[in-house]
Order: C-alpha cells, then structure tokens, then sequence
C-alpha cells in the first residue's frame, strides 16, 4: 500500500472521480473517492491525506457560475479543516470545475496567504460554446508550481464551456511576475499561443491554462491531465505508433505527461 | 416577500451570449443589432430577510471579479429588452439548485410553496428595429412558447423602477385530488370517453377492457375493495400499457403481406418474433457472450470475465419536433436511465445520437413549428448539456437532412454501460421482486409534466398535440441518483431496478410487480412537486429523473442513509405483494384493482394490409447521365453535400473523453477532424481491451426498398467496426426503427398499404442480415408515426412523411486496443487498396440526389460474398498489417478516397482501372457507386505481400500510393487525369458549409 493517500472529492454532478484515482494510482498514490458530505459530516477525514483533489464535472450543474456553488458548500461547511489542510503543507490540485471551485473558494491565487479572496474569475469561453479539444500547453519553468516540475511542454485536452482566464490588470500582473502562471496555451511548435482560437481555447488572458499559489502547492488548470493517462488517449497516437513501427520501435510504455504531472506531486508528498 | 435579482456581466467583459444571439440574428433572419447584453434574473419568492438576501447576492449570485447585480433593474442601455421566463410548471433546473445553494449557505429549508424562478432579460441595441423584428427574434430564437413566454419592451415603455416586475410563474392548481369513475355501458361511450380524456386507446381493445370489467368475479371482487366500474386510474393504466410506444402493437402485428407483381401474398405474424426474437434467440445459443437479450431495459454482452457492457437505443422524436432542446435532453437523460436500470444496476460509460431534421437552409412555403436550422441548435444543445452534464462522454453521432423530415424529426439516442458480473457473488444480470418488499421512486419528483407523454408519440404530430408532454431533463438530479444507485448496488441493497420512463409509475411499477406477482401502492405517499396533482396524474405522470427500486425492508435504513449522503430524495410508496393484483390506494381508499395479467390476455392484435410494388413498377429508373468532364469540381461540390461534410461543430461540443476512456475519437487524423468509423472506449481502465461502437443510417435508399436500406444499413455499420480493428464474432445490434403510419386509410394515409410493405420488408432484411453477420439484436425500439402535417403558403395544411428510417447501431469488444486502427492515411509511399467490388449501384445515391434524381439500382449486400474480406481484413489488423482502414460508405469511392487523404493530409495517386469491380464502365460510377462491402486500406509496403495473401484477388486490389505532396489524383479508366485537386482544396469545400459554426 501507498504512503501516499490521495482524496477525490466527488459528489453532487462532479464526474471525473474514476479516472482521477485511476491516474493517480499509476502514479504511485493511493487514492480514494470521498463524497463531499463523507468529508463534511465527518465520515471521512482530510487528516488521513496528503493530496486533495478538486475534479472535474459539473458541480450543481454549474446553474450559478462553474464551481460557485461547491466553493459555497466547502467555505460554509469546512472551509476552516481546509485551510488547516493547506497549512500543514499539503497539496490541492483542482481540475476543470476543480480549478473553477479552487478560484471561487479564493484557495487560488493565495496571494499575501489570503485564501479566501475571490480574485480570479474562470468565465464563459470567447467561442461561446462547450469545446472539447486538445491543446498544446507550455509550463513555466521558474514557477514554484510542484506539478510542473520538470516538464516542458504537454498536451491535454480542454472540455469546457466556461475557462477563460480573466482578472483585473494588477492581479494579472502580479500573477505574471511571481511565476504563479505555471501552465500556458501555446502553439504546436511550442510559442505562445497568443490568443489566438483554437489553441488559446477560450480567450483566457495571457493564454493562462494553469496558476499555482505563491508556495506552488496549489494548483488549478483548466485542461486534464488525468483524461491522458494512457498513451492510446492521445489523438495523434495512432500516427505516432504507425511511424514507431517502422524505425523498429515499440510504442513506449513509459508514462504519460498527465501521469509525470502527477507523479511529482506524489513524489513531492514523499519526500517531504 | 419575493425579490427580483438581476446579474450580470460587467460591461467591458464580453458576452459571449449576447455576441451569439447578435451573430444568430443577422445570420438567421438578416436583423442587424449592433450589441445585445444578457442579464440573468433571479426571482426569489421566499421569505428571506434584508441580511439574508444581501447574503446570497453577494457570497453565491455575483462573481465580484466579472459580474455586477442588483435587487434593482440594472441600467444596461438598450433600445429594447426581450423578457424570457418559463411558462409555469415547466421544469426550472437552474431555479432548483438556487434553493439548493441558499439553503446550504443560510442553513434554512425553503417552505414548500417557495421557490426560485430564473428568467433572462436581453438588452438589444439596434437602429430602427421594428417591433415585428423583435418579436422574431424573441419567438424564433430565444424562446419557444410552448415551454415559455416573453415580453418586448421599448425604451420609452421601460419603467427603471420596476424593470419587467416581479414575475411568478407558480403552478397553482387549486384542486381537490379527485378519482373519476367511467361508465361503460357501451363500446361507444367507452370510445367517447378516451377522445374526451386523451387516452388512446385503440377501438379493438375497447371490447376487452369492458369485458373484464363486467365479468362477474371481477365484479365481485372490486365490490370488496369498494370499486365498481373502472377508475380513472385504471383506464390511465391500461392505455399507458397498451399504447404502441409501451406494447409494440405494431411489430406484434398481424401484416397481410401482398407482392403486387407477382401476385403472391403472405401471413406475417408477429415481425418482433419471427424478424428479432427468433434470430436473437438463436445466436444466443451459439454465441456464450451473449449475456442477457429481450427482456430487461438494456441488452448485456460479456465484456471480460469480471464484467458485462450493456446497450440500448431510444428516439425522442415527438417532444424534440416541438421544443428542440427540452426533448433532446430529456431523451437522452431518459435513454441514460436505460442501462442504470439494466440488471441490478449498470454505471453509463458512452453514448451516442443521430439527428434527421429538415435542410438547415429550408426556404420553402411549408411552415414547420420550429425551422430545422433551429431545431438542429435546440437538439445539439439539449444533447450537449444532458451528456455533459451528466458526465458521460457522447462519442458517435450523425445527422442526416432531408426535407421529409420537416413534418417531424428524428432524434436518436444510445446509451451503453458496464456492470461487474457478479454483485455480492450473484449475477449482476438477474433481478426480481419479491412479495414484502419495499417499492421506493428515488430522484426527482412529481409533477403534471409528462403527462401523456407515451400516448402523444403514438400519434401523429398535428397542431392539436398537447404541449404539456414537453419537458426539460435535468442531468444534474440524475448524476446524483446514479451515483447514489451504483453504490447501494455495489453494497448488495438493490433486488430490483427499472426506470420511470414512459407511463412513468404505471409502467415501472406494473411491470416490476409482475415478479412479486402483485403489489400494494399508496399514492398519497409519492412526493409532487406542487399540490392538486389528480390520483390517476400521479400515476402516470412522467417527471424524468426516477427510478423505481426494490429493497428489502431488512436493508431499508442502509439504503436510506446512502440517499441522504447523495443528497438524493427517495421514498417507499408501497410494498410488493403476491396477490396477483395491482392494488392502488390514496390516503386509504382502494383507486385501483386490477389483475396483473389482465394485459397479457385477450387483447386482439393489431391488423395491418401490406402491399408491395416493386421499384420497377413504381416507374423507377436509371437516369442517363453520361460522363461529367469536370471529375475534380464535382468530387469537391460532393464533399460540399449537407449529408456528407464536415460536422465538426457538433462534435466539439460534446464531451467525447471524459471518464478517460477514449480510444478512437469521432475525430481523427492529421488535423484531428475527419469523422472516424467507429469510436473506441475504453470501460474499464485498467483492462486493455476497449468496445467499439458505431451507427448507420441510410435513408435515402427506402426511395427505392427498405429492404437494401435496411441490408445497406447492417453491412455498413459491421464495416464500420471491423475498420477500427474490433472483434467480427462479437457483434451486437441495437435496431431503432422510425416509420411513417403504416395504417391504410383511403384520405389521411392512402400509401399505408406501401409503407406497411416497406416495413415488412426492412424487418426481413433485418432477420437476414442478424443471421448472415451472427449480429444478435442486443435491444432496440421502434417509433412509428413519423409524420407531420404543415401549413403551406396558402394556409392549406400538408402531410409530410418522414423516409422509412432505421438507425442500426453496432457494437463490439476489441481484444486489445493497441492493436486499433484509424481511417487517415499514415505515411507517404504506403500502398492504397480498395477491397470488394465496385457495381453499378448508384440508386439512392448521394451523386443521383445531387442530381435530383434517385434511380433503380440500390447497393445490395453479398452478405456470403462479403463476409471472408470483412475475416481476411480484420485479421490483417489483429496482425499489424494495416496503416489505415475506412469504408466506402454514403458518396462512394471517390469521396470516401478524399476522406483518407484529408485524414492523413498526405497526397494519393490512385488509378481507377484497378478498381475492382463487375459491370461498370463509367468513371462517375466507379467514383460514386455506393455499393456495400467496400474498404479503402493503407499499408506499408514491406507488409505487401503478407496483406494480399490474405484475400481472393478478386476482392482485394492495390489501386494507387499514398504521396508526400498533398495533391490528390484520380486517373480514370481511360488512364488519364481526371482529378487533380490540392487535399486542402478537398477540406475547404468539406469544411465550407458549416466550418464556422462553433
């Protein structure tokens, strides 16, 4: 059994609770599926984790803004336990609708160890519509972000009808400068994709696709890391397999970048 | 007292909204606006005080970084607002998980007469808009007024204090729940009374229902109970369960089979058990994966040891034709409760849709309730967010556009899950009642929505229609319920599990007590969404998002505590019994009693006159149509056809990933946007094989015999797997049939007879082709009457018949996924093959439609002949040999060459004097024949030999190259160029008729 226990916060229309776990148990953790109200009336314990997952879904439908409710629900609830989380040097990741809740709650961007301010907005994509789509993302080498740790570039897909990145000038700014923008969208030979549809998908604001907290233990991303967790999601893979088989290669088994992202957490979590 | 909340978006932000309807309104109806601002609107009635409602405004209602609101209209400029809220009584999700997040943050229970109304304010900006023009805009694009209503307020009308007012759209019934009782004195009466109450019930049932009434035993044993003649309640329940929707009359028919040219007639009893059962039956003895068929709400297939997939398939067609978006949700949502309510309870791992709706450009006179451009919106949308909602990726789908589909359109929906194959060490596949256990309806509540739902779609749609069978799914309440059913499964609580679809309680209830054999309900118990329901609305009233389970009442507590944990609503309204009756009490008065097996004897079966007139006789012929010279320019205008370009729009909106299972995605390639054969997923993530699934609809060939439309139909969808790489004797079918009515009459339906021919005929070639394949029939539905009847220009009304129309889904297990295969051309210099032979087949094809002709000589399946190269190429993919592989399916070679090409955005040089083919001596047919059994295979070259050892050269052909530079040549049978195109060129004129919609 893993020393490391990952909570997948599932419950109330969120959706990607299977695949979450099941990455991160290729990853190395261990991880179980916690229905919000399990959390809340105390039959499970976030003291038991060390990773906390915010997933992917339509959390009370997303009626009333992407991820509000939710953030509403854990703030009344036990926004206090969750800040205690966040204090003992845990990590949260919040994917999609987890990364909408994380900004909602304010447990992103942490500025000044604020969180609980509402900064960020993830609003309706500039397209105007749902869009499921890979992406080519590029992360920030300088950032403190622990789950981007040693890689470069990635791809995912985005699935989401609200995920434009906007904030007011100062927060952007400061953003920016502190090297919270941990994940970008980017073009396919690895420059910005400045805007530009389909590879900046929604119209986020300076193609921000992921920011972390000031500490980097905090992080929130719009595209899923977890739906690549398998060579054989990726939508090239079988132009990719074909041309490996004729230089005599087979196709690789290593892992995914969406395991690697992972994978630094858990090791993170490990060697901490 | 209520409050009126408006929000939203700060003005320098963009409206993605807004933007859209200012787009949709010069692209629709050639409106400028110049800017068109959203505002969503809260109405709150429910006593709240100042603090509280400041509360809520600013911590769940207003994004501080984006959006600004206030208990006060908000000044947003306009020259006109549009007001669009529900009418009462229609289904407000948005409304419901307001309540759900005030009562959360406030810890307070809204008082069950308060409620939350959302509404939506358009602020329009334009110069010199007419009133007339708004009124479009509002009544063509913003909101139908079967399910809403609006207001259109200039500038100069607008009071800024009041902004629209305070609007309630609260049902209030004001009525004292009442159970009627019907005389039947006479088969007249009993006829007048279900005209007068809507309950269909068709004249020959008529004499049995009052038979068992006045039978003395009967008699007797109702007087016991306090009942005499029959309750309203119990007709209800009779005509729910003897509608064709619930029965199949129909394919229970008895059909007077007659060949006009030949003069020979035939009996056909039964076509559901001589054309699906029997055949099912059969395969099922041969085929030990065939794990459970023909009885329970989805078939099962064996995936692996530990698991089984299970399928099924449903048409919305009705509700969709008259609000798009509320019936397209509410059918695919409803179709989601198929495999949840399959065995003990199966968990949703796909789904998949097919569309046939009028020419998104219609400009003819006829008038149909919603234009087809909208409809498509409002069904894509209502798919999208049933789908995505409820957190199931919706991985295959097609569209079809044919202006036979104006009088109604077609909406299909598949839905395919997974069970464990044993819970708690029982088969997860089996399920029964059993007399002392509790019935519970989980999820949602009861409403007056719905009602009649079952008897309207087995009618013709006409302006008489009632509207209240119109609803709005809500996946969000059903995403819950799921989860909460599978663990109660998991956790061994559930004996038994169906879905309120159809007849809602009626039907659930009634057929689950047939196990127990009997069942005690008490009415009074099953929560309503507002008061004043009438007994018998009750009963069946079909509010979506409920299931009715059975639980032993040793298990109740677990299993109420799970539904408190999921938030989910779930209450016991009786017990199941072994008393052979269906007994119905509301606050202790018996309202029904009525014998269980009532409605499996002496009701007569449905007669139906069937006369075939063979094409020929019918005047059908082959155009003459000699050799186009411009190969190139009519290869791109057929690219260019709505039935055969891109439809990338739809795709993207959907969620086709998430549960991280995806495989082969309905978009593949280069580019990432040619459609894909099939789709692969993957159930079970930690197992290496994957289930393929597909769908085929071909309409057009019912023109000329819905016996090859159904034939064509099969082969193509088996075609379909087998490209992909999944597994030949694995196969399973779902049939979902949409017919016109097939019952003569000499003024409303003079071509009855035909249609009723071409239904017989489908169902033989169906029977055929389930055995040539070994293809069991894993579910499937039919939905008849699919006609229309339309206002024209001159207020004189047409009947519009939809084509015969199947929609065959397949589907099949992969052994191991990283052995599938997709359709794009891989790399350059690897070898093009065409396997099986090009006929001249080009009646009902796309190249004689673009012509506007249909012809005679329709694709006919060699299912014999076919069948070793469907063997030959599947194990060439088992063994690695193949690149890509893709069918020739609608628009034939030449189009289906482009496919590959634009897949891989490589060039190919191909040759059509290689082709193999029997008869044909033209190039236009070698190029657009549609006939049945062909691929289109790439390779690599070293794999040359070992790939063509494998098939009878007569069959297999290598017919050109694949080439770096992207330029796509065709050299025809004189050996000259006859098609010299960019590929790009080949993906504009594919993208060019919807590529900007997003």
């Amino acid at each position: 059994m893993s020393d490391v226990n990952v909570l997948i916060l599932a419950g109330y229309g969120l959706n990607c609770d299977n695949e979450t776990a099941h990455a991160f148990a290729l990853a190395g953790a261990r991880a179980q599926v916690v229905h919000m109200n399990a959390l809340i009336n105390g039959e499970a314990r976030l003291e038991d984790f060390q990773i906390m997952v915010f997933i992917g879904g339509f959390s009370w439908a997303d009626d009333h803004g992407a991820g509000v409710v939710q953030a509403v629900r854990l703030k009344t609830n036990i926004g206090e336990r969750i800040l205690d989380f966040v204090d003992r040097g845990n990590l949260i990741l919040g994917i999609c609708n987890g990364f909408q809740a994380l900004v909602n709650f304010g447990l992103l961007p942490g500025f000044d160890q604020d969180y609980t301010r509402r900064s960020i907005a993830l609003t309706y994509n500039d397209c105007g519509n749902f869009r499921d789509q890979w992406v080519y993302l590029k992360t920030n080498p300088a950032s403190a972000c622990v789950f981007t740790r040693g890689i470069k570039a990635a791809e995912f897909p985005v699935r989401h009808g609200e995920g434009k990145f906007y904030a007011d000038e100062a927060t952007l700014e400061r953003l920016l400068a502190d090297n919270q923008v941990a994940l970008q969208y980017a073009r396919p030979d690895g420059n910005p994709a400045d805007g530009c549809f389909p590879y900046n998908p929604n119209g986020s604001l300076h193609d921000i696709a992921g920011i972390c907290d000031p500490t980097g233990r905090i992080f929130g991303l719009m595209p899923h890391p977890e739906a690549y967790h398998h060579w054989t999601n990726h939508p090239d893979w079988t132009r990719v397999h074909q041309a490996a088989r004729r230089q005599g290669r087979s196709p690789a088994d290593s892992p995914t970048v969406g395991i690697r992202m992972l994978q630094n957490a858990v090791n993170h979590v490990r060697c901490a | 007292m209520p409050a009126r909340l408006e929000i939203a978006l700060k003005d320098h932000l963009l409206d993605a909204e807004g933007e859209g309807i200012r787009h949709k309104a010069s692209d629709y109806f050639g409106i400028q606006l110049s800017r068109v601002r959203s505002v969503h609107i809260l109405t709150i009635d429910a006593d709240l005080n100042p603090q509280q409602f400041k509360k809520i405004q600013t911590e769940i209602f207003t994004n501080p970084v984006t959006q600004v609101s206030s208990f006060e209209p908000l000044a947003i400029p306009f020259d006109w607002t549009i007001w669009v809220g529900y009418r009462p009584g229609v289904r407000d999700n948005a409304g419901a998980t307001a309540v759900e997040a005030i009562e959360d943050l406030l810890g307070v229970t809204f008082a069950a007469d308060a409620a939350i109304y959302t509404s939506r304010r358009y602020c329009v900006q334009g110069s010199n808009l007419a009133k007339d023009e708004l009124n479009r805009i509002a009544g063509q694009l913003l909101a139908n007024d079967i399910i809403q209503q609006w207001q259109i307020i200039p500038q100069s009308k607008w009071n800024p204090e009041n902004g629209i007012g305070i609007i309630i759209p609260k049902v209030q019934l004001d009525h004292i729940p009442t159970v009627d009782t019907v005389p039947i004195d006479s088969d007249k009466t009993l006829a007048r009374i279900s005209v007068e109450r809507n309950l269909a019930l068709n004249p020959s049932d008529i004499p049995t229902i009052r038979s068992y009434f006045r039978d003395k035993n009967v008699q007797a044993d109702r007087a016991r109970v306090g009942l005499s003649d029959p309750t309203d309640v119990e007709l209800e329940y009779i005509s729910q369960a003897r509608s064709d929707h619930c029965n199949h009359n129909t394919f229970q028919g008895l059909f007077h089979y007659r060949d006009l040219t030949t003069g020979q007639s035939e009996r056909v009893d039964n076509l559901f058990k001589t054309c699906i059962e029997a055949p099912t039956r059969a395969l099922k003895e041969q085929k030990p994966w065939v794990i459970s068929v023909l009885w329970d709400n989805a078939g099962a297939g064996r995936f692996d040891d530990e698991h089984y997939y299970v399928i099924t398939g449903e048409t919305h067609n009705s509700p969709s034709n008259m609000e798009a978006y509320g019936g397209a949700i509410t059918g695919i949502v409803g179709v989601y409760r198929d495999p949840l309510g399959t065995g003990k309870g199966s968990r949703l791992v796909m789904g998949g849709y097919g569309y046939c709706v009028g020419p998104r450009d219609y400009r003819g006179d006829l008038k149909p309730h919603l234009h087809p451009r909208r409809l498509l919106d409002g069904v894509i949308e209502g798919v999208r967010d049933g789908g995505n909602k409820s957190g199931i990726p919706t991985t295959f789908g097609q569209v079809i556009f044919d202006a036979g589909y104006l009088g109604k359109c077609l909406v299909f929906v598949t839905a395919v899950g997974i069970m464990p194959a044993r819970i708690n060490g029982e088969p997860a596949e089996h399920k029964r009642t059993s007399p002392g256990e509790c019935v519970i309806m989980c999820g949602g509540r009861v409403g007056k929505d719905g009602i009649h739902g079952v008897t309207a779609a087995s009618e013709t749609f006409s302006e008489n229609t009632p509207a209240g069978h119109v609803q709005i799914g809500d996946p969000y309440t059903q995403k819950k319920m799921h989860d909460f059913l599978l663990e109660a499964r998991d956790k061994g609580l559930i004996q038994f599990i169906t879905d309120n679809g159809g007849g809602g309680l009626s039907s659930s209830i009634g057929e689950s007590a047939r196990y127990a054999n009997g069942c005690e309900i008490e009415l009074e118990k099953v929560p309503l969404k507002y008061e004043g329901l009438d007994q018998w609305e009750i009963w069946v009233s079909e509010s979506q998002e409920r299931m009715t389970v059975s639980i032993r009442p040793e298990d109740l507590d677990e299993f109420m505590r799970l539904s408190e944990k999921h938030a989910v609503e779930s209450t016991v309204i009786g017990r199941y019994t072994d008393s052979g009756k269906l007994h119905i009490s509301y606050d202790g008065k018996t309202c029904a009693h009525i014998d269980l097996d009532l409605l499996k004897h002496g009701f007569p079966q449905w007669e139906f006159e069937a006369d075939w007139i063979a094409p020929q006789q019918r005047g059908l012929v082959e155009p003459v149509i000699d050799g186009p010279q411009e190969c190139g320019m009519l290869l791109l205008d057929m690219l260019a056809r709505p039935n055969i370009c891109s439809t990338e729009w739809i795709v993207r909106q959907y969620d086709h990933e998430v549960q991280g299972s995806s495989v082969i995605k309905p978009l593949v390639g280069a580019e990432r946007d040619i459609n894909s054969d099939a789709t692969v997923t993957r159930p079970v993530l930690a197992a290496s094989k994957g289930l393929a699934f597909t769908q085929a609809l071909l309409p057009a060939y019912s023109a000329i015999d819905a016996y090859h439309m159904t034939a064509c139909s099969i082969d193509e969808a088996v075609r379909r797997l087998v490209a992909v790489g999944a597994d030949l004797d694995h196969i399973g079918g779902v049939d979902n049939f949409c017919w016109p009515s097939i019952q003569y009459h000499a003024v409303e339906n003079p071509d009855g007879k035909f249609k009723a021919a071409q239904l017989v005929r489908a169902c033989w070639a169906l029977r055929d082709m389930c055995k040539a394949y070994a293809i069991p029939l894993l579910s499937g539905k039919d939905s008849m009457y699919v006609d229309g009847h339309l206002p024209g220009r001159y207020g004189e009304m047409h009947k519009v018949s939809a084509p015969e129309t199947l929609q065959f889904s397949a589907i099949s297990v992969v052994e191991d996924i990283r052995n599938c295969v997709s359709m794009d051309s891989k790399m350059p210099d690897d070898l093009i093959y065409v396997l099986g032979i090009t006929r001249d087949e080009l009646g009902g094809s796309e190249y004689y439609a673009h012509f506007d002709e249909i012809g005679l000589n329709v694709p006919r399946v060699q299912a014999e002949n076919f069948w070793p190269v469907y063997q030959a190429l599947s194990q060439a993919i088992s063994r690695g040999l193949v690149a890509s592989a893709h069918g020739i399916y609608r628009g034939g070679l030449g189009v289906h060459l482009a496919m590959v090409a634009m897949g891989g955005h490589l060039g190919m040089q191909v040759d059509l004097d290689r082709v193999p083919a029997t008869g044909v001596n033209r190039d236009a047919t070698l190029l657009f024949s549609e006939s049945a059994g062909r691929f289109i295979v790439t390779i690599d070259p070293s794999h040359h030999q070992e790939f063509e050892h494998l098939f009878e050269p007569t069959t297999c052909a290598r017919v050109g190259t694949v080439t770096a530079a992207p330029q796509f040549e065709i050299k025809g049978l004189d050996r000259t160029t006859i098609v010299s195109v960019a590929v790009s060129a080949l993906k504009a004129a594919w993208k060019k008729p919807f590529g900007d919609l997003i």
